[in-house]
């Protein structure tokens, strides 16, 4: 039974990544803006600090994946060098600073107020 | 005085529970992906801000969240018998940790301005230096403020559109010029700003010639 259970979750974590997978390939869920930021006054712009989120999200997740279905008999869950985490870290800093300063505190040129 | 012995559950009965909890929890678990499929359940928002922009942060909290979930999975499932692991790695935790704040932090600032709430439609605002002049007389220097929108561009026109003065790419106004042998033109101008990019956003001033 404990068995069944597992592989049941497993099954269902599976389906569900499969579902948001698909409506976020077909358009189903909204993607729109994505790797774009609002400016103080609203405008969106192409945004480098979300593009770098991306890839490193993509990276850590993909590689930690493939690591996990290669030591799964190991019976542990596989770590995180503390390198990776120092990058993403960064990676997230970057992109929460890039944030903050085009949506509170650009300034607005003078004349365009 | 002789003590309540504990009463320990017929196998059939403990077997009988963990078959219906299982069930129950299977059903649950269908009854969502049904949904889902049928698209009862609305997963179209699933990674938006409240102003209609996906979340980058959301996106990143939902992919970690499904990595590190699929991995427990498997590893307690690939175990001879299945067991869970004997500790969750610090990096694991720390990655969460990382993941979650940042989504907070995101959240934080995104309700910390008002173009992150709201659903602000585009829109182009003058503003003119004044709205009195005469013929001949000085010139007036236009400003279109673009909301929500990627070009900042706009087109300057005038009505009526002749003998009442011009307006150059920049939004410069300059009046008729006076002239001895014609009347002063006099009466209002309507100064009109359009978006490039949207040409269904514009904003107008109005100009009095005296």
């Amino acid at each position: 039974m404990v068995k069944f259970v597992v592989w049941g979750t497993l099954l269902f974590i599976g389906a569900l990544a499969a579902c948001v997978l698909t409506q976020l390939l077909t358009g189903g869920i909204n993607t729109r803006h994505l790797l774009y930021g609002r400016t103080v006054r609203g405008r969106a712009y192409f945004s480098p600090e979300r593009v770098q989120l991306l890839l490193f999200t993509a990276w850590v997740a993909l590689s930690y994946l493939l690591q996990a279905v290669e030591k799964r008999s190991s019976g542990e869950l596989p770590d995180i060098p503390s390198t990776t985490l120092a990058l993403l870290g960064g990676s997230h800093a970057l992109y929460l600073g890039g944030k903050a300063y085009s949506m509170l505190f650009k300034k607005i040129p003078k004349g365009e107020q | 005085m002789q003590l309540a012995q504990a009463v320990t559950p017929p196998s059939w009965l403990t077997a009988a529970s963990g078959w219906v909890a299982l069930g129950f929890l299977a059903f649950l678990g269908l009854a969502i992906l049904y949904y889902i499929f049928t698209e009862r359940i609305d997963l179209s928002g699933l990674i938006s801000e409240p102003n209609g922009d996906a979340s980058m942060s959301r996106f990143q909290l939902l992919v970690f969240t499904f990595v590190i979930a699929a991995s427990l999975f498997l590893i307690i499932a690939s175990g001879s018998p299945p067991s869970f692991p004997q500790a969750i790695p610090q990096g694991v935790l720390i990655l969460l940790g990382i993941s979650s704040s940042s989504y907070l932090v995101s959240k934080g600032i995104q309700f910390s301005s008002p173009q992150g709430v709201s659903a602000r439609s585009p829109q182009v605002t003058i503003k003119g230096t004044s709205d009195t002049t005469t013929a001949g007389g000085k010139t007036i220097q236009f400003k279109a403020e673009v909301f929500g929108l990627t070009n900042d561009a706009v087109d300057w026109s005038l009505d009526p559109p002749t003998n009442m003065g011009t307006i150059d790419t920049n939004g410069l106004y300059t009046p008729p010029p006076a002239s001895p042998q014609a009347p002063r033109p006099t009466g209002k101008v309507t100064v009109k700003a359009t978006s490039t990019e949207d040409t269904t956003v514009s904003d107008t001033a109005t100009i009095t010639l005296i």
